[in-house]
């Protein structure tokens, strides 16, 4: 298990969380290099299908990152994202089904550092999770 | 005569009152098809028409909510239209409305009290059977002839629309119940004495309810044990054969194009390949959790638990069962109960500024 390098999908908004991902390149902290990031214009852009489909294809964790509430470039688009993100962990807590490779968190444009603890700290919990069982599933 | 024509007679004769003194013009209400076999819902302007209608059905083939959506997908009625129907197509119709898509206006909603509906291949089975079956249903108000999802109800006297029409403990007859100022106003205009709650058919309501929480906490525990985790899942959908007919069933499955039918799910060759080859094996129809788990996530917050969805698998999957296990969690988290207020927005269209802390930063 010591070489478990768990695949986190990192679902970032434009705005604030992936300009976050990039002070953090810009100031070379270190960040699990098997987090992939994929670019969104706002966190309420991700349909729980979105999460579900990541999930059931087996990646080991997925993080949705947007603006700090009352930041967001939307104005209220966070504030959505944060009941949608609620809504499809439950029902996967509700399903009996690793909820806990879910997660959301807040990470401004210029929280590089940040970023990057998040990115680590998430990492290591799914380290200990093991990897998603989905992952060899034949199919669901 | 039996206690299924006496409601009948009952509901007709006040929709003719109410329509002779001008509440409205046109009734959309239940009514047994030709053949006997069935029913549906028809939309009457002729009154000779009026006294064939079921307002109370022994199943209910299509929910009235997609009945009304579809009736008023291009715009408002414009004349009064009653619509009699239960009072889970009732909350499902003030969902719809919540999302624009049910034009209200117009329409004066009458709930009726529901012993339950049975399951609809049963009936067409053996209709005339049916029909005595749901004539004991209607006597012993609820018994398990009914469907699993009506045995778990705890709605089925919910006042759901303008009016309601009461015929739980009212001696052979029905007790016409304005719910709000609306129905009041139109009970006046037709110049119907407005009935009440009475304290018999309070404790009726309350002993009946009680009995319901108690099965639906034992299908919840059954549920537990069945359908968490990945083994079971994998089990309680093994039949599902994608056909999709519990999501075009569905009355909140508003969506003209769902996702899940959109070529967004289907991929090219290589695609399928490439994930049979990641996972060992891939099974199809494919992505059959996604597909539920899915539709869980898009519509679980307004699920009224009407029961169309599992009336419609023909797997016989407890879909119905199963999705109301999960809506009443997603539910429970901003305690909302879909149909029961108007004004009251879907959770997803609103926010507030601090809350649900437990899942920010979590796992």
């Amino acid at each position: 298990m010591d070489t478990f390098e768990p695949k986190i999908v990192g679902f970032l908004c434009n705005w604030c969380s992936y300009a976050g991902a990039d002070v953090a390149g810009n100031a070379k902290l270190n960040v699990p290099a098997s987090f992939t990031p994929l670019r969104i214009m706002c966190s309420s852009r991700i349909d729980p299908a979105l999460i579900l489909t990541a999930y059931f294809r087996g990646a080991d964790g997925i993080l949705v990152a947007g603006c700090h509430p009352g930041d967001c470039h939307y104005e209220k688009g966070n504030y959505f994202a944060r009941r949608r993100f609620a809504v499809t962990k439950n029902t996967l807590k509700a399903l009996g089904l690793d909820s806990q490779r879910l997660r959301l968190s807040w990470i401004s444009a210029s929280e590089g550092k940040r970023f990057a603890e998040v990115v680590s700290e998430f990492t290591e919990h799914i380290k200990k999770l093991g990897p998603n069982p989905l992952k060899e599933t034949g199919d669901l | 005569m039996s206690n299924y024509d006496i409601i009948r007679k009952k509901t007709i004769e006040f929709l003719k009152k109410a329509r002779d003194a001008g509440c409205f013009k046109h009734i959309l209400i239940p009514m047994e098809i030709p053949s006997k076999e069935s029913f549906s819902y028809v939309l009457i302007k002729d009154e000779s028409f009026l006294i064939d209608a079921s307002p109370l059905p022994p199943v209910n083939p299509v929910q009235g909510a997609k009945v009304l959506s579809s009736l008023t997908r291009r715009g408002e009625l414009t004349g009064k239209t009653a619509a009699v129907m239960r009072p889970c197509e009732i909350r499902a119709v003030i969902e719809l409305g919540k999302l624009g898509q049910v034009k209200l206006e117009n329409i004066v909603l009458i709930s009726i009290d529901c012993p339950g509906l049975l399951p609809f291949s049963s009936y067409t089975a053996d209709p005339e059977k049916g029909k005595a079956r749901f004539e004991k249903v209607i006597g012993e108000w609820g018994n398990d002839s009914i469907r699993p999802v009506c045995m778990t109800c705890t709605h089925f006297a919910d006042k759901a629309g303008d009016i309601h029409i009461g015929i739980i403990e009212n001696n052979n007859d029905i007790s016409v119940i304005p719910v709000n100022d609306r129905g009041k106003a139109l009970l006046e205009q037709c110049v119907i004495p407005a009935g009440k709650d009475t304290g018999a058919r309070e404790t009726k309501i309350k002993k009946e309810t009680d009995k319901r929480q108690e099965n639906l906490n034992k299908s919840d525990d059954e549920l537990k044990n069945s359908l968490q985790g990945l083994n079971n899942l994998d089990k309680m959908f093994a039949d599902c054969i994608g056909c999709y007919n519990c999501m075009r069933a569905c009355p909140i499955c508003y969506c003209r194009l769902c996702y899940f039918n959109s070529e967004n799910i289907r991929h090219e060759a290589d695609e399928y390949i490439r994930r049979a080859e990641a996972k060992g094996s891939l099974r199809f129809p494919a992505d059959t959790l996604l597909f539920h788990s899915g539709r869980m996530t898009h519509m679980s917050l307004s699920c009224v638990g009407c029961g169309a969805c599992e009336d419609a698998c023909p797997v016989s999957i407890p879909v119905a069962r199963i999705f109301q296990f999960i809506a009443r969690q997603n539910q429970a988290l901003f305690a909302y109960t879909p149909g029961s207020d108007r004004e009251e927005n879907i959770p997803l269209v609103v926010y507030k500024e601090s809350e649900l802390e437990d899942f920010e930063d979590s796992h």
